[in-house]
């Protein structure tokens, strides 16, 4: 790495913790629509405010290096994108897993 | 100096661009968070942008639109302008490149090699 590249990554850094809260209330609202899933009242407006999220995520974390993020991110949108009812139980694990690829020490 | 103007909805997005353009590789940056501000931005800027970094998905207007306004303005017509989007099926990468943009970049991008993609779709030499 350069010095800019080093700048970069620094500023990049500072960044991210700064957009850590806005990841958490994105992966909470995977979370809410997994419940709402799991209980049968997902609304089409959460469904497609979940799959709109899960898209903004798999298009920003591996900004930020998080690659394996961006892979689960995008696996959820396109679940919330199939035909019927998503499985409730597979979007479940998949966020799971996504903030585990995020935040591994939480 | 190059000027770029990026175009995105998402702030984080936005930030992470002009960072990585500005730090890697010293480009003036202006955003904008919407198509029609960013159709403003671009014409009020003097001198025109030397490139435009547009998001495909944006509420009202999307980045398809967004460039098809724009080649309607005399002014704005001959900004080259780049597609970024986190879509990755080919039938998406092909309808964009059948728009008549210069380029389609992904997102997620690489901060450290953005100002690199940029320069390599548009066939620029710095």
């Amino acid at each position: 790495m350069n010095d800019a590249d080093d700048k970069t990554a620094s500023l990049l850094a500072s960044l991210w913790q700064r957009n850590i809260p806005l990841v958490e209330g994105r992966l909470a609202l995977l979370d809410r629509a997994a419940a709402a899933i799991a209980d049968g009242r997902l609304t089409e407006e959460l469904r497609e405010e979940a799959s709109h999220t899960a898209h903004k995520l798999a298009g920003s974390l591996g900004m930020y290096g998080y690659d394996e993020g961006t892979r689960i991110a995008r696996e959820i949108e396109v679940l919330l994108a199939g035909d019927g009812t998503p499985d409730a139980a597979r979007l479940g694990t998949l966020v799971a897993e996504l903030r585990r690829a995020v935040f591994p020490a939480a | 100096m190059r000027r770029i103007l990026i175009i995105d909805d998402e702030e984080d997005i936005r930030e992470v661009a002009a960072l990585s353009l500005e730090a890697t590789a010293g480009w003036e940056i202006v955003t904008a968070s919407s198509g029609a501000d960013g159709i403003l931005a671009a014409g009020n800027s003097k001198p025109v942008p030397d490139a435009i970094l547009m998001d495909v998905m944006m509420p009202e207007m999307d980045g398809p639109s967004t460039f098809r306004l724009m080649q309607q303005n005399p002014e704005l017509a001959g900004i080259p302008v780049l597609l970024l989007t986190a879509k990755v099926q080919g039938v998406d990468q092909r309808r964009f490149a059948g728009l008549g943009v210069s380029g389609v970049l992904f997102k997620p991008f690489d901060p450290l090699t953005l100002a690199d993609q940029i320069c390599e779709k548009l066939d620029w030499k710095d």
